[in-house]
């Protein structure tokens, strides 16, 4: 029982890891706290779930319409919110603030879109088989989801430490400045980070669509809550420190429903939230930046 | 004339009671803290303020103080992990803390009432106590802006290393910041209780936490009047065009957008420095003029 808990909790965390590694590599690049990611991920969940209810794809294009989707939303967000901050030259709190007003546009559109009520997948979309693995019950799904989430973390890895662009990304994360001196285009990274984490938080809201089949304009709120406490363990920037945080914030809140209560889940989170920050801020693994800590 | 006052008082009484909620939102910000605590503190006051009346059978005013103490001790307390961190790391934190507020009223059915929250509070803060509160927050906060603590709070709010080098204690004054702050919000939140006989625990969630962050952006950050033409402007829009009222997401969301990005000083702030500038340009102008006389 409690390892059948910890498993699954642990095949929830992967999918949190690809919604939450977008939050933290657009704050450890572009020293942005993009407040509507998770609108980014409802809309990609959204997407996926339509491309099957009403173009009548097969799961996979629909995962790949989700994906497309998350980019597209993300890319303009960067185009017709951040640009123009940047432009001015806007700082944390600006950034902040337009994006939760640019959260709240994407909400209404989907509030609009869905008439406010929580979608579903037509029954059996999914082949669902159970496989015993050591005590553990193990369903096709759960087995197709961690791959998945591996082959995009390793792409994702692959891509930014071993291509030209991927170098140039981390370029102008560490001197936006001099790496425009040397010829890097800053425009281009940024569309490339943000068609990148949408892409990663349009599969993740696919994923979980299914996952707990329901797909609604809110699902992106809890979500977000849940990336803020994951990047924060993790050490804002850091890719191995988000996937390992998210592993252990999924595993902390099955145990939590599962031994102690669904209404305290969320407080047992935040209150972990409190303890890391008044222990480490930083983080428990080294990010991309050191934060700025004053006295 | 009486049926006008008649359908206008809640909207008043509710300006009255979120310009209270939007002047905490404002200290945080004028202080350079980047806290979205303000929700989470108005739900520890509206709670301490109904259990206060209902419960222990103390008048209102009492009520009312003890609402605010209690949001100030939130505060404090709240100061312990966060007056030491900057930047991202106090947003973070607070929307945490306002969701474990949340959480744990829901969860504590005994003594909140759980889901369905406090029903049947008499409505003791009528629209001249309602205008008495709001004037005495501005008075207050009036008086600190014209000590040091206020000129502390602009100093690190334009620059905190500034701040520092020039010996002001950055983590003293966010703790004074927290207090304050909290204070005001359980003011506000408990004249939110009041005010509309019931409190719940999903009044206090995102939706609250974007207006009052809204009306502080829309109406300036560094002045006292921000803060209150935000809230009017923000809360009067909606009756004024029945469109805006259905898409009230959509109008909240694309006015935050567009401030920040081309009026980032907001209403009442750029409007000042406006004014200053063209005093500045008419005193050196009449300089000149002299000085060629």
């Amino acid at each position: 029982m409690l390892v059948q808990q910890l498993f699954n909790g642990a095949v929830t965390g992967a999918s949190y890891a690809l919604f939450a590694l977008g939050l933290t590599l657009i704050f450890g690049m572009h020293r942005i706290l993009n407040f509507a990611h998770g609108a980014v991920f409802m809309w990609g969940a959204l997407i996926g779930l339509y491309a099957v209810l009403y173009a009548g794809l097969s799961l996979p294009l629909a995962f790949l319409c989700g994906i497309l989707g998350g980019a597209f939303v993300s890319v303009m967000l960067d185009l017709l919110v951040f640009r123009p901050l940047r432009r001015r030259h806007g700082d944390e709190l600006s950034t902040i603030v337009a994006s939760i007003g640019a959260s709240l546009v994407l909400l209404n559109g989907a509030q609009q879109l869905t008439g406010a009520d929580t979608l579903r997948y037509p029954f059996g979309v999914f082949p669902l088989a159970f496989y015993q693995l050591g005590g553990v019950k193990v369903s096709s799904e759960q087995i197709v989801i961690l791959l998945t989430v591996a082959v995009l973390l390793i792409a994702l890895v692959i891509y930014l430490y071993r291509t030209p662009l991927g170098i140039e990304v981390r370029a102008v994360s560490v001197d936006e400045k001099t790496s425009t001196l040397l010829g890097v285009r800053p425009g281009r990274v940024y569309f490339q980070t943000f068609a990148l984490t949408g892409a990663l938080a349009g599969a993740a809201g696919v994923i979980l669509g299914i996952t707990f089949n329901s797909v609604s304009y809110t699902m992106g709120e809890g979500i977000m809550l849940q990336g803020f406490v994951v990047i924060i363990l993790g050490g804002l920037g850091s890719i191995p420190g988000t996937v390992i945080a998210s592993l252990i914030i999924g595993v902390v809140q099955s145990l939590t429903v599962a031994y102690v209560s669904t209404e305290l889940s969320d407080a047992i989170l935040f209150g972990i939230l409190f303890v890391i920050l008044m222990v480490r801020p930083n983080g428990f693994f080294s990010g991309l930046h050191v934060e700025h800590r004053v006295a | 004339m009486a049926t006008f006052i008649d359908t206008y008082r809640s909207l008043f009484d509710l300006i009255c009671v979120y310009g209270i909620l939007s002047l905490a939102q404002y200290v945080s910000f004028r202080g350079g803290v980047l806290s979205l605590a303000t929700p989470g503190f108005a739900l520890i006051g509206a709670y301490a303020g109904a259990i206060l009346l209902m419960k222990t059978g103390v008048g209102p005013f009492v009520g009312a103080i003890g609402a605010t103490a209690a949001g100030a001790v939130a505060g404090l307390i709240l100061a312990l992990p966060l007056a030491r961190l900057r930047g991202v790391f106090p947003a973070i934190a607070t929307i945490g803390f306002m969701q474990i507020l949340v959480s744990l009223a829901l969860y504590a059915e005994p003594i909140t009432g759980g889901a369905l929250g406090f029903n049947g509070i008499p409505k003791v803060a009528t629209t001249p106590y309602l205008v008495a509160a709001v004037a005495l927050v501005v008075a207050c906060l009036a008086v600190v802006n014209r000590t040091g603590i206020g000129r502390a709070f602009d100093a690190i709010r334009q620059d905190v290393t500034v701040a520092q080098a020039l010996g002001i204690s950055v983590a003293h004054y966010s703790r004074v910041n927290f207090a304050l702050s909290g204070a005001i919000a359980g003011l506000g939140g408990c004249l939110l209780a009041y005010n509309t006989y019931s409190v719940m625990p999903d009044e206090f969630g995102f939706p609250m936490l974007v207006l009052v962050t809204a009306t502080v952006i829309l109406g300036g950050r560094s002045t006292i009047a921000g803060a209150l033409v935000g809230t009017v402007v923000l809360l009067v829009l909606p009756e004024v065009a029945r469109p805006l009222r259905d898409e009230r997401l959509l109008v909240q969301g694309a006015l935050l957008v567009l401030v920040i990005t081309y009026m980032p000083l907001g209403i009442v702030d750029s409007l000042m420095e406006r004014r200053s500038l063209t005093v500045a340009a008419r005193e050196s102008r009449d300089g000149a003029d002299k000085a060629s006389a």
